[in-house]
């Protein structure tokens, strides 16, 4: 991959045994909006702060909450271009997939085939590593999971998740108030509750974006007007 | 070679600093503001305008030129702030991709698929060291037959978005503020109030009067889908009525 002239890897250890460029990455995570993600007993909710740098920009035309299959959503936090080019590779690798088993592809293989590639990127030459965690949330046989990818590539199947500026905060209020037998509805009053926490300025339907999965293994993105219905309950 | 990350070399290739930032790319955000030149894109009810400067540095260049508008297709409109060799690289291949995309699917290619191909060819710039991210930030716009009037706009960093109105280039946050006042009640703008809307935010913020020779004004709109080029006379009819209008 690359140039002959960049055939050497551009993450290397440092003396104490640290990949620098990895926590560099991690870091330009933690500086991306926040998001977070909700596993419960019915399905899946993970949501993600949608601040646009001017009233000028056309939210419509944002789109931070991917679907990588039917049953299978993403959401992200850091670098949206990297976003962009890994939601692509997982789709087509989701393809590869079906056309070789005929079979949707499973949860946990999409988010391994994902990670591989985040860290080939970490070991390759002439590239950096991609500058983004995920968060995939889905449903298959296995029932309702959601895991976090992070630019090392490492990946663990989470109950629920927070990631990006406000992580710390989100973490503590997700441990307090997560309860093993939720429900998707109670589980996106709760992601909507935590997103609240740490926001900035008044929250709506324009500035946040919320993907869930039912037992109808369909994942879709909510609409602005029922992200207000949400947003009204929780009030 | 041996070479360490962060060992200087984050501010030379694409790779990550300490802080998490791509200093390359922020180096390429500069690289369009040196340019000079402001440009200024607004999308209206059922057409979009873009104007730029038109800076000819020497009497003896040939102005005709002189020009950061390009159309992609007949219908696909480029407007090009930056570096003028970089953008034409990026014109060229741009015009390839939607030659392509018609030809292989059978159907025009609509304007956010082309924003998008720009900006996820300029990410490949930000991941990759052997190529350096392109110093153009990219206006394009198109009628769209789903969608109606689109703006959408492409950086370096490979983000894009679609916009009601933007800038780009030297006074780009001036220019954006005053854009937000004017916008703020999603105004429903004409053809002519969308093209005065740009020149006259143009001059406000660069704070002068310009000649027609001085500009270059790109349109699309629901009656003229072909992106096309005002010429001076038309220029001139805009600039008289914004004058008159104040």
């Amino acid at each position: 991959m690359g140039d002959s002239q960049y055939s050497f890897s551009l993450t290397t250890f440092s003396p104490s045994g640290k990949l620098v460029q990895i926590e560099h990455a991690l870091t330009a995570v933690g500086s991306g909006q926040t998001s977070l993600g909700i596993k419960a007993s019915n399905g899946v909710v993970i949501a993600t702060e949608k601040k646009l740098p001017s009233i000028l920009v056309d939210e419509s035309s944002v789109h931070k909450i991917q679907s990588l299959t039917p049953n299978i959503g993403v959401v992200y936090s850091g670098m949206g271009p990297d976003f962009r080019v890994l939601v692509r590779k997982s789709r087509k690798q989701a393809e590869q997939y079906h056309r070789l088993y005929k079979e949707p592809i499973p949860v946990t293989q999409l988010v391994r085939e994902t990670a591989a590639v985040m860290q080939e990127f970490t070991q390759s030459g002439g590239v950096r590593p991609f500058g983004v965690s995920l968060l995939v949330a889905g449903y298959d046989d296995k029932g309702p999971q959601l895991y976090q990818v992070d630019p090392s590539g490492s990946y663990f199947s989470w109950k629920a998740s927070a990631m990006g500026k406000n992580v710390s905060n989100a973490k503590t209020f997700l441990e307090k108030r997560y309860v093993e037998e939720m429900e998707l509805d109670d589980a996106v009053h709760t992601a909507i509750l935590t997103l609240k926490e740490g926001f900035e300025g008044q929250i709506s339907e324009k500035n946040i974006e919320i993907g869930i999965i039912g037992e109808k293994k369909e994942f879709r993105v909510l609409t602005p007007n029922e992200i207000r219905d949400y947003l009204a309950e929780v009030e | 070679m041996s070479r360490g990350s962060g060992g200087g070399y984050d501010r030379h290739i694409t790779i990550f600093s300490p802080e998490g930032r791509l200093f390359q790319v922020e180096y390429a955000f500069k690289a369009v503001k040196a340019a000079g030149v402001t440009s200024i894109g607004v999308r209206g009810k059922d057409s979009v305008c873009v104007v730029t400067q038109k800076k000819v540095p020497d009497k003896l260049l040939d102005h005709t030129s002189v020009t950061h508008l390009f159309p992609i297709t007949k219908y696909l409109g480029l407007l090009a702030t930056g570096m003028t060799a970089d953008a034409r690289t990026l014109v060229q291949q741009a015009r390839y991709e939607a030659a392509e995309f018609r030809f292989k699917y059978g159907y025009e290619m609509p304007v956010d698929v082309l924003a998008k191909w720009i900006a996820d060819k300029s990410q490949v710039y930000t991941q990759h060291a052997y190529m350096r991210p392109l110093g153009v930030v990219a206006m394009v716009l198109s009628i769209d037959e789903e969608c109606g009037p689109r703006l959408f706009k492409c950086d370096p960093a490979g983000h894009f978005f679609g916009h009601k109105a933007t800038s780009a280039g030297l006074k780009e946050q001036e220019a954006i503020n005053f854009l937000e006042k004017k916008m703020k009640n999603d105004p429903a703008f004409t053809f002519q109030e969308t093209v005065q809307t740009a020149i006259s935010t143009l001059q406000s913020v660069l704070q002068e009067d310009f000649k027609a020779s001085e500009i270059e004004v790109g349109v699309v709109s629901k009656e003229n889908p072909e992106f096309r080029v005002l010429s001076i006379e038309e220029i001139d009819e805009h600039l008289t009525a914004i004058s008159e209008r104040d």
